[in-house]
């Protein structure tokens, strides 16, 4: 009979709530340079301009056909060799950012071809620069008809952010794991760290919900 | 006949007891020079001192340590191969003479076998770039280190290391190394085992800093072989001042056998 010990867990608890505001801050930096990168993507993708689209193209189809951890082992052992070296933290961004930005870009595309082209022409008849139409009658409807699959997304990378110790970054799986090998509770820690991480989930989600209600709540007439 | 009856039981108990407690059966010098055989215990999957050839036959440091063992005795070495947790089990019940099982001496183990004198040893280290300067633990200071996580570096760098050492913990040997190998990290903390396998693999880059660890390794037998352990001791004795372990080590692992193993009694 296995007899459960959470005590090494309480009297460590420090480390774990320090590991999860690690993986915290990682996500939300990765989430928030993932949608610049997957709307930048989104936009010369569906720019009509074909060396742009085709380099687009290129990087999506790569990243999301290639495992995660194979993407960040090349970006932390690979990229030192033609002399880019980066810290194991900011590999884990980096790798992050790559990776969601590739699936973002999908998303938000789908989003931009989403706008009827009466919407757009509706905004040169109201003599919108083309930057005021990209911005208020393309972008902001596409992230309002693509949000639920966007948010899915991001709570999916927080997810995947737990790979990052593999390359010595420090997050809340590795956090978990130093505190296992300190106290070979192996079952314990990772039954708190399914939890922890299921509430970081939870909180996203309800972030995610709550920036819903407050940005995209103007009345459409779809 | 009721009391012999008793005595029986009791007899039979007592068997019982010695048979689940585990019979010592040694076999000596003399049995196994007319036997023709020696029988020798070694693990297979602890590269690079115990491995499968590709013929699927034991090879490696201990399977050419066992070959001499059993060339000195003028018997013929039959390797058997056995594994981490029952290596002591097989000496003890006799299934081998002798375990050439990469068996580090330890007070516990003491107990249970007769150790020879050391014939190997791992040795647990800080290496690096030859250009990096680390003279002892507190220059790690502020410096980057690998190690594998919950590993015997682990455990050894963390223990020395002032507390602004950015010791960096990888899942496995082979990531830390990778860490190293692509100037990630100018420093690990390693066996003299990996970094035998890192320095053919890159050549001189790195050098061993300062010491953290070790552990020699015996040849065993079982209490009791007294005459054949006596005659495993100098075999050791020979094979290290005429060189043979030497070139074994350096066959396997690169380099002489180290120092540590040659001192130590």
């Amino acid at each position: 009979m296995y007899h459960f010990n959470f005590q090494p867990i309480f009297d460590n608890f420090d480390m774990l709530l320090h590991g999860a505001w690690l993986t915290v801050r990682l996500s939300l930096m990765a989430m928030v340079f993932g949608l610049i990168v997957s709307v930048l993507g989104a936009v010369a993708k569906t720019s009509g301009i074909r060396p742009l689209r085709w380099l687009v193209d290129l990087y999506v189809e790569v990243i999301r056909n290639t495992p995660f951890l194979i993407q960040i082992f090349f970006i932390f052992f690979g990229l030192p060799a033609i002399g880019i070296a980066m810290s194991p933290n900011t590999a884990a961004l980096v790798a992050l950012v790559v990776n969601v930005g590739a699936y973002g870009t999908e998303i938000i595309r789908a989003g931009i071809e989403s706008i009827p082209q009466g919407q757009i022409e509706a905004g040169r008849a109201l003599a919108l620069s083309r930057v005021q139409i990209l911005r208020h009658v393309v972008l902001k409807p596409a992230l309002r008809n693509i949000y639920p699959a966007l948010t899915s997304q991001f709570i999916y990378l927080m997810l995947t952010s737990s790979v990052v110790s593999v390359i010595s970054a420090n997050d809340l799986a590795s956090a978990g794991a130093d505190l296992n090998a300190k106290s070979f509770a192996s079952f314990e820690v990772y039954l708190v760290l399914t939890v922890m991480y299921f509430l970081l989930a939870a909180g996203f989600s309800a972030v995610f919900a709550m920036i819903r209600r407050v940005a995209f709540s103007y009345p459409a007439s779809r | 006949m009721k009391l012999n009856r008793r005595l029986f039981a009791t007899l039979a108990a007592s068997a019982l007891a010695a048979g689940l407690a585990g019979p010592v059966l040694a076999t000596d010098l003399a049995a196994i020079e007319s036997a023709g055989t020696v029988k020798i215990g070694m693990l297979v999957d602890f590269p690079p001192f115990g491995i499968l050839d590709t013929a699927g036959k034991p090879d490696g440091y201990d399977a050419d340590v066992a070959k001499a063992l059993g060339d000195y005795l003028g018997v013929k070495a039959d390797i058997v191969p056995v594994t981490g947790p029952n290596r002591i089990p097989y000496l003890l019940s006799g299934q081998v003479d002798v375990l050439v099982a990469s068996l580090g001496i330890t007070k516990e183990r003491a107990e249970k076998v007769n150790f020879s004198k050391p014939y190997a040893g791992i040795s647990i280290a800080v290496y690096g770039d030859k250009a990096t300067a680390l003279a002892d633990a507190a220059a790690l200071s502020g410096q980057g280190i690998a190690v594998t996580r919950a590993s015997t570096q682990d455990t050894g760098v963390t223990k020395v290391a002032p507390a602004d050492a950015d010791i960096r913990r990888f899942d496995d040997d082979a990531s830390a190394v990778q860490a190293l190998m692509s100037g990630q990290v100018k420093l690990i903390g390693a066996s003299n085992v990996v970094m035998s396998q890192v320095n053919a693999a890159a050549g001189d880059r790195f050098d061993k800093k300062f010491d953290l660890s070790s552990q020699v390794q015996g040849i065993a037998v079982a209490p009791g072989s007294d005459a054949l352990l006596e005659k495993i001791n100098a075999f050791v004795v020979q094979a290290k001042s005429d060189g043979m372990l030497d070139k074994v080590h350096e066959k396997w692992l690169g380099g002489p056998l180290p120092e540590f193993v040659k001192t130590a009694e």
